[in-house]
């Protein structure tokens, strides 16, 4: 019996499903990195002291330089397992083009990792003494933000598949491209505490994820292809 | 007909097969035999389409595989030892999702007639890492059940029965003849020569190394 083969959009569910299922068998990993977080976010009052506005004046740019860090050392898990497992040779077989795969790949962080602890952002918007009336605007530019991030992370863990103490090579290879994201991300925080408009640095942001999502498939699958060929 | 002309292939600087000719009929068994490093594996890979060749070409009845790869991959079914499971997921659920993104039905029937074939079911919800290296094989090679329902014309395995017991071999081994009956050809990298009382082609690597050593 000859079965015909199911759209992209179907196999593109069932990657994302296969990463739900095992995410949620591993939620410690995603309780660490928010916790992390939560550590870098108190650490930063205690170092600058009681001083209120001191305090107002980084708050934002500590929130994202957090969110930064607190996924750093969860990026190279992206592909990590299921390569060292030899699930991504198994995707190789299926017929769909890798860069459908990894693009899932790179949702399936955003949405399981970068978007619960975004949405722990309420906390940290407590601790760092920031106005509620914030927090919108700071999800949603830790969102847009975060995709960014989540597919730059994508390209990063496929650039140090199989490589000895890749995840200490990670971070420097990837946060000089985190930076505009870091700039446009703060940069509509800022806008919106002094009372201007955000939609400038917002559509940057936009713009920017946009290309990365554009982008890093292809990239990634580029270099998957050359790790699973050694 | 299957072709390997003239392939080399090349890992880093190191050479690990030169100008190697072979023939492998459709619907034959075909074990690759050879010693530790000899290329076995490497063999295998580029067969699936995985690691590039540095000359040479791989045809599946004249046509080079390079130049229809998606469709090739869609016709092989590849295990090796890595076996391509997830440590998070049960064994059921690490068949079901592999059948998923191969597009293929993952009804209950066929997840419990591909258990069975490896006799997995009272072991269907038991998560890999709580699995032994046995278990976890026959998970893997539970796949090549769904070889009788879909399109699959070949199937690539690397040392399939190492650390199988020997019902569970005997298993595999009905599953080969099966899918040999079907015109299906098995392609096996394997140290183990008697994995079937029926005749098989070998290509025997070692054998090679001396050749060209002479």
């Amino acid at each position: 019996m000859k079965l015909t083969h199911l759209s992209w959009t179907y196999m593109f569910i069932a990657h994302i499903k296969r990463d739900f299922l095992t995410n949620s068998r591993s939620l410690i990993d995603l309780i660490s990195i928010i916790g992390f977080m939560l550590l870098i976010i108190i650490l930063f009052p205690i170092g600058l002291g009681p001083d209120q506005e001191k305090m107002s004046i980084v708050s934002n740019a500590i929130i994202w330089i957090g969110l930064i860090l607190a996924i750093l050392p969860s990026l190279d898990k992206i592909l990590q397992k299921d390569f060292e497992n030899g699930w991504l040779d198994q995707i190789a077989t299926t017929g769909i083009p890798l860069e459908i795969v990894l693009l899932s790949k790179g949702i399936s962080y955003w949405l399981m990792v970068l978007i619960p602890l975004i949405l722990s952002s309420p906390l940290f918007v407590i601790l760092l003494s920031i106005e509620l009336k914030y927090l919108p605007w700071l999800i949603v530019s830790m969102s847009i933000g975060g995709l960014a991030i989540s597919l730059i992370g994508l390209i990063g863990s496929a650039l140090i598949l199989g490589a000895k103490r890749g995840n200490i090579l990670l971070p420097i290879l990837i946060i000089p491209l985190m930076i505009p994201i870091l700039i446009f991300g703060v940069g509509i925080n800022e806008a919106v505490k002094i009372g201007e408009s955000p939609f400038g640095n917002l559509f940057l942001l936009i713009a920017l994820a946009l290309i990365y999502l554009i982008i890093s498939p292809f990239i990634s699958a580029l270099l998957v292809r050359i790790a699973i060929g050694r | 007909m299957f072709n390997l002309e003239n392939l080399t292939i090349q890992r880093g600087s190191r050479i690990i097969l030169s100008d190697f000719k072979s023939v492998i009929e459709t619907g034959s068994l075909t074990i690759i035999k050879g010693g530790n490093g000899s290329g076995k594996s490497t063999l295998l890979r580029a067969i699936a389409g995985f690691t590039p060749l540095e000359k040479g070409e791989i045809k599946n009845n004249n046509k080079n595989i390079i130049s229809y790869k998606e469709e090739w991959s869609q016709k092989l079914i590849f295990v090796d030892t890595k076996n391509g499971l997830s440590n998070n997921l049960t064994i059921i659920e690490n068949l079901k999702s592999w059948a998923s993104i191969k597009g293929w039905p993952t009804s209950e029937e066929n997840l419990s007639k591909a258990l069975k074939s490896l006799d997995l079911v009272k072991y269907a919800n038991l998560f890999i890492s709580e699995c032994s290296e046995g278990l976890k094989k026959r998970a893997a090679l539970a796949r090549l059940y769904f070889s009788f329902i879909s399109d699959i014309d070949f199937w690539i395995l690397d040392e399939p029965t190492n650390e199988l017991d020997k019902p569970s071999q005997q298993l595999f081994e009905k599953l080969i003849l099966n899918f040999l009956n079907q015109q299906g050809t098995v392609i096996i990298a394997s140290h183990d020569l008697n994995i079937l009382e029926k005749k098989y082609n070998v290509i025997d690597l070692d054998l090679l190394k001396e050749q060209s050593i002479l």
